[in-house]
């Protein structure tokens, strides 16, 4: 008697606390849920437009399943063979790495002057090229149309890459990077007779090569994406970067959702396999814009 | 004057003078050539009536270009837009933002993968997704409305009709930018000191009031931040209506700097999209300064 009772005590103890434990949970499997189809609204168009990117024409504007019935690769031998496409894919390459070497050399370099250099008008010069930061690109739109006209880089890929060679941002990050390296270790450097450039090369780029990553990759999309500054100087088929490309399907190829899909799938799948292997700089690339302020 | 050169002379061969010069003078001229001159030209050609085959003979009209832009009948409409693009952007993203990455603070376990893939679209191009939404959304034969059919509902027609056209093209952009947006906020939160959480369930508040009394008020510079790089960035929007919509269906998605971009090199007018670029500048300025005001933390740790 006694011993029931005191299990049905038990029980009835334990009772509220299962639910309890239920209740935490379900709570503590909200956030999960939220984040799992946040995470499936964010790849689902990507996995959509791959598949469709194999189907017919006739199979991607009337059927609804995600897989094709009849896998084809027309859509991409016929947007790599009729739409310039390799063209547009090397100058996209081209302009972007071009502008990526160039600004990761000039903002290191840029960077390690501001941070360990003193010279009359230092903080003017510095404050000079952060405040461009804030000029929006269309002030400049036009007089930097002017001066392509004037020395002849209209209508070629020089005129993209030279405005990139220098970016304020990499300056400040390269700068704030560069002037957490005690200046001791310069010293002692230089004291062994090390020149400037070993300096720079052997000691300063090794110490913020995470950083220089993450620019990297920063200033690398931004180029592959770039579309404004192409589009005003860029006018040639052959001349064409990626983002012009495919906006030129649209009129090119009215409606033709087929080599759509292929064309964006060609310029979207490199990112992502690099991607995959270095999420890590990418998404500190773009935290660090967002940690400046 | 052999005295000075000899001082140069020797001041060059001092290998960081050697290497600064190296270093700045180029960095100065680029800056010059591509920077500083031409947003001096563009305050002197929206000054201009600018003779684009004869740059010489420009005439001095003074603020004439602003009023010419401000009569053109697109004016008005590009700028609403703009203001409810702007708006729109701040109202859709932020909270949203905020929900993720406070759920990416609790999980701890997956954090980071749930982190890379809310980010992917923050990393493909911007073209490539303008035309996969395209054709997700087309009205007749798109995959959106063959899903609305199935679970019974009417189709919409998406960015064909002129209502819809705006918001849905800002859906987009919001799929296209929040991945950002939640990483900034996500780093603020996981700045805030735990001990502070700590105290404040101590004393029994609950994670609602811990969200609303601890989280958004110590993440204020953060959300400062988030705030004032999105107003810039939707002030300044081109390539998403150029590509989606080429500001369409009549006008619906004109922004404003389409408005610049049209008059620069549709209409061939120098100088009043030098007008346009100028006000565009001072405005976001404007907004910028407003919004650090206002959000200026109250607090701080």
């Amino acid at each position: 008697m006694t011993t029931t009772s005191s299990r049905e005590l038990a029980r009835r103890k334990r009772e509220p606390e299962g639910v309890l434990r239920a209740v935490r949970f379900g709570a503590a499997a909200i956030p999960h849920l939220v984040l799992f189809f946040a995470c499936f609204l964010a790849v689902a168009p990507f996995i959509w437009s791959f598949f469709g990117s194999f189907k017919t024409f006739k199979e991607l504007i009337s059927s609804a399943d995600l897989l094709p019935h009849t896998w084809t690769l027309a859509n991409y031998v016929e947007i790599i063979t009729r739409a310039h496409f390799l063209d547009a894919f090397a100058n996209s390459l081209i302009v972007s790495g071009a502008v990526t070497i160039a600004s990761l050399f000039t903002s290191s370099t840029l960077g390690y002057v501001f941070a360990k250099y003193r010279f009359r008008g230092k903080e003017l010069l510095f404050g000079l090229v952060l405040s461009t930061m804030m000029i929006p690109f269309v002030v400049l739109l036009v007089p930097l149309y002017l001066t392509m006209a004037k020395i002849g880089l209209v209508d070629q890929l020089g005129g993209v890459v030279v405005v990139g060679l220098w970016t304020s941002l990499g300056v400040f990050m390269m700068r704030q990077f560069i002037e957490g390296i005690p200046s001791e270790l310069i010293d002692a450097a230089r004291i062994d007779g090390a020149s400037e450039w070993q300096v720079y090369l052997r000691m300063i780029v090794p110490l913020i090569k995470a950083p220089m990553a993450a620019l990297g990759v920063l200033v690398f999309l931004g180029s592959w994406d770039n579309f404004l500054w192409p589009s005003a100087i860029l006018h040639s088929a052959d001349k064409q970067t990626l983002p012009l490309l495919l906006y030129g399907l649209r009129s090119l190829y009215w409606s033709r959702y087929d080599l759509w899909s292929a064309g964006s799938m060609l310029t979207v799948i490199p990112v992502m396999i690099v991607y995959v292997f270095g999420s890590k700089y990418f998404i500190r690339g773009f935290a660090m814009t967002g940690l400046k302020g | 004057m052999s005295a000075s050169r000899r001082r140069l002379g020797t001041l060059l061969a001092r290998p960081q003078v050697r290497f600064g010069a190296i270093v700045l003078i180029p960095s100065m001229l680029w800056y010059a050539v591509f920077v500083v001159i031409p947003a001096l030209q563009t305050i002197q050609i929206s000054l201009l009536n600018y003779h684009l085959l004869d740059p010489q003979h420009s005439t001095f009209v003074g603020l004439d270009n602003f009023a010419q832009l401000i009569a053109n009948p697109l004016f008005p409409i590009a700028v609403v837009n703009t203001i409810v693009w702007t708006v729109l952007a701040l109202v859709v993203i932020i909270p949203i933002s905020l929900v993720l990455a406070q759920c990416l603070v609790i999980v701890r376990r997956g954090r980071n993968v749930y982190q890379a893939v809310i980010f992917l679209p923050v990393v493909v191009s911007l073209v490539a997704v303008a035309l996969i939404f395209r054709i997700l959304m087309d009205p007749e034969v798109g995959l959106f409305n063959k899903l609305l059919a199935g679970v019974g509902l009417l189709p919409s027609s998406w960015l064909s009709a002129s209502s819809t056209a705006l918001p849905v093209l800002l859906g987009i952009a919001s799929w296209k930018t929040i991945g950002v947006i939640v990483v900034i906020l996500t780093a603020g939160m996981l700045n805030i000191p735990s001990e502070i959480y700590e105290a404040a369930r101590v004393d029994g508040a609950n994670g609602v009031q811990l969200f609303r009394r601890i989280t958004i008020p110590l993440l204020g510079h953060t959300l400062a931040l988030v705030t004032v790089l999105l107003t810039i960035g939707s002030l300044q929007e081109f390539t998403l209506p150029t590509v989606v919509t080429q500001g369409g269906p009549g006008n619906a998605t004109f922004l404003y700097n389409m408005l610049i971009y049209q008059e620069a090199f549709v209409n061939l007018r120098f100088d009043t999209a030098s007008a346009a670029a100028l006000l565009q500048f001072v405005v976001i300025l404007i907004a910028s300064a407003m919004w650090l005001r206002l959000l200026r933390p109250k607090w701080s740790y």
